[in-house]
């Protein structure tokens, strides 16, 4: 996967977002403070926002570019998005909202993705007739996941998916993503302020500082134990 | 002319619903347009929109018989292609009663469409569905209860539609006489018992509509 | 000047003034609406020869009546026929002493001036070529009650019944004659005559047709009767007389 950002910009409320970066780890981070801009550059990327300046390319293939002006509507993408409260439909329940891309393409025999695949990996297989706000902080997430994996996309972008829960549910969830990672091979983009979360699930971090990314490495290079079990940044 | 309560109720209900529905699709596009996008002259279409709720309804009205006459724009080039007219006849009382009834559909509508949270319509457009399908599948049934609310509204404000219809369509019995103008005429008659049987029968109509209403409203949301 | 005396000045003198002013006095007068310019005119002459204020409340008799019967403030009331004077005077709601006959008036179709629609006779009426026909309401306004009775008369009333758009008073069908939006309308003689936008092209001949009589009394319950009994003896006058004359109605000696 190739994810290459050149020149992007979009003016926001108090400073603009500017990014230059190619990105092709299987399963970046994206860090930062709250209001540094992570999700509006997730926004870009998925298509729901259009950048002043610059180009999005993901393997080779044009998103966005703003001099000749060529835009593909996000249902043209490929790139699925998970938002921070997960947004499953509620007016559909689980089946209906893990198969909503299905019933806009039918899926292809591209990635090998199928239902029953996702229901085991994720363990929602009995969940599948229930409607949406009955599920637990835990099911909700596994659900949209699910969702979004359905669709085949070529790039994943995760917004905070583990912000709403305890730790205990986040170390239960964390191991989802990282067989999410490895079982269907989908390249994942993944937002978070906490160190301790990419530490755990990145292969590499790009850091984000009102709208600018400031510094890139492995997670490794960029945080320490202090005082462990957590982690902070390192001072550049 | 003799006064067939129930024809005149029956008239007034189906020339309500018919009027109503007339400016659902219209109505709910714009309401969309209003709540989702932003552009030029939005806030003029805005005031226009309006208008109707606000200006004196019998200047409506006469804004509709200039327009919708035999020699005004609309009403000419209907009678010239199809032969038919519309003033004086049961479309005039349609189109008055849409009119009148358009504001409050689309500033309900609007609350409604508006209420819909926009990250589910990203998510569905980044699942794959088009504008079109996200708006079927995802904005219009989570935006169901408001709309059918606005519906009901402006079929309530139809139902009882006088100022613009008396002066597009006229008092003509068997033919545009809604219970609101029947009860005028009556009154004029001097005959006030029957106008209290017609009131009552509007007083039914509308509590019928604003049931309706209540009833839609109060579906839990799942 | 001190501040009381100074007040005490200006309500005197406020107060002075109303008096003079009820002397002069306002006349309500609620004026069939085929009467409209004739009366205006004569409200006007009247003003300026005697100081009254003339307020003119113009529409359909029947609503007038019925304006006056709930207990409108008139202090005169000239209607366009007989029979909505009779229900005031039944209700003893006019000064029946005062009561006069004063106008007639004939009956005429009309159509659109810029149209060539012309009748050969009132029979005409029935034919295709007159798809709307407007007059007003025919139950209760008396244009349209006189109009009823001439059509029936002439044995037309079934065959155009269902082509008749009914108005609110007289004036608003000869609107809808001038607008296009009806092919012929049947109004008074004296609103034809006001419009330069419609043609006549039918006249009921005198002695055919009902008769039309427009009475005139001073209202009982009224605030200014002594105002009203003046204009209406100003009505009577030979100049009052000869405003309506000038524009077309038939003034009974």
């Amino acid at each position: 996967m190739n994810l290459e950002l050149t020149g992007l910009r979009l003016p926001l409320a108090s400073f603009a977002l500017e990014v230059d970066a190619r990105i092709s780890a299987r399963l970046t981070g994206l860090f930062g403070a709250s209001g540094a801009g992570k999700t509006v550059l997730l926004e870009v990327i998925a298509g729901l926002r259009r950048p002043t300046a610059g180009r999005v390319v993901l393997d080779a293939a044009v998103l966005s570019d703003a001099d000749t002006g060529r835009f593909l509507a996000p249902e043209g993408r490929q790139v699925g998005y998970v938002p921070q409260d997960q947004a499953l439909f509620p007016h559909l329940n689980v089946r209906q909202n893990l198969c909503y891309s299905h019933a806009a393409a039918p899926p292809g025999p591209r990635t090998g993705i199928s239902y029953q695949h996702v229901l085991e990996v994720l363990d929602i297989a009995g969940l599948a007739d229930r409607p949406v706000g009955s599920l637990s902080g835990g099911e909700r997430q596994r659900v949209a996941f699910g969702r979004a994996v359905l669709a085949s996309p070529q790039l994943l972008l995760l917004d905070e998916p583990l912000a709403g829960l305890d730790a205990e549910l986040k170390e239960r969830v964390i191991p989802y993503l990282l067989t999410m990672r490895d079982e269907f091979g989908i390249p994942m983009l993944y937002v978070s302020h906490n160190p301790n979360e990419i530490v755990a699930l990145c292969d590499e971090v790009l850091l984000l500082d009102r709208g600018r990314c400031v510094r890139r490495g492995a997670p490794a290079e960029l945080f320490t134990t202090s005082p462990a079990p957590h982690y902070a940044l390192k001072p550049a | 002319m003799n006064f067939e309560v129930w024809q005149v109720a029956w008239f007034t209900a189906w020339v309500a619903a018919a009027g109503t529905l007339l400016i659902l699709p219209p109505g709910v596009a714009l309401a969309w347009l209003l709540a989702r996008k932003d552009w030029r002259g939005k806030t003029l279409v805005e005031a226009l929109v309006t208008l109707p709720l606000v200006v004196p309804p019998v200047a409506t009205g006469l804004v509709l018989l200039k327009l919708l006459g035999r020699r005004g724009l609309l009403g000419g080039w209907f009678e010239r292609v199809f032969g038919i007219e519309i003033v004086f006849t049961w479309r005039a009382v349609v189109i008055a009663a849409a009119v009148m009834s358009f504001p409050l559909l689309v500033r309900t509508a609007r609350l409604a469409l508006e209420g819909v949270n926009p990250r589910y319509e990203q998510v569905a457009r980044t699942l794959g569905a088009g504008p079109w399908r996200t708006f079927c599948t995802i904005t219009l049934p989570l935006a169901a209860r408001g709309l059918a609310a606005g519906a009901v509204l402006a079929f309530a404000r139809a139902l009882g539609e006088f100022g613009a219809t008396i002066m597009v369509a006229g008092f003509i019995p068997g033919r545009t006489a809604t219970l609101s103008l029947s009860i005028y005429h009556l009154v004029l008659l001097g005959r006030d018992d029957a106008a209290w049987v017609l009131l009552a029968l509007s007083v039914m109509l509308a509590f019928g509509a604003v049931w309706l209403g209540e009833v839609l409203l109060r579906k839990k949301p799942s | 000047m001190n501040h009381l005396r100074r007040f005490s000045a200006v309500l005197a003198a406020a107060v002075s003034i109303v008096p003079a002013r009820l002397a002069a006095g306002e006349v309500t007068v609620f004026a069939a609406a085929s009467l409209s310019d004739a009366i205006r005119e004569v409200s006007a002459t009247f003003e300026k020869t005697t100081g009254d204020t003339v307020r003119l409340n113009l529409g359909a008799s029947s609503i007038l009546a019925r304006q006056i019967q709930e207990g409108a403030p008139a202090d005169l009331f000239f209607s366009a026929d007989e029979a909505k004077m009779d229900g005031l005077a039944q209700a003893g709601l006019i000064d029946a002493s005062t009561r006069r006959s004063l106008l007639s008036n004939s009956l005429v179709v009309v159509v659109a001036a810029d149209r060539g629609l012309t009748l050969a006779s009132v029979h005409d009426l029935a034919t295709p070529a007159v798809g709307r026909i407007a007059l007003a309401e025919t139950q209760t306004v008396p244009a349209g009650i006189y109009a009823r009775q001439y059509l029936e008369q002439a044995g037309l009333w079934d065959a155009v019944v269902a082509k008749i758009v009914p108005t609110e008073n007289v004036r608003a069908a000869l609107a809808a004659v001038e607008s296009g939006n009806v092919d012929a309308g049947i109004v008074y003689k004296t609103d034809a005559l006001i419009s330069r936008k419609v043609r006549v092209v039918w006249e009921v001949p005198r002695g055919e047709g009902p008769h039309i009589s427009y009475p005139v009394a001073v209202v009982s319950g009224g605030g200014n009767r002594d105002g009203a009994k003046r204009f209406l003896a100003f009505l009577l006058t030979p100049t009052g007389r000869a405003v309506f004359v000038r524009y077309g109605f038939i003034v009974e000696p």
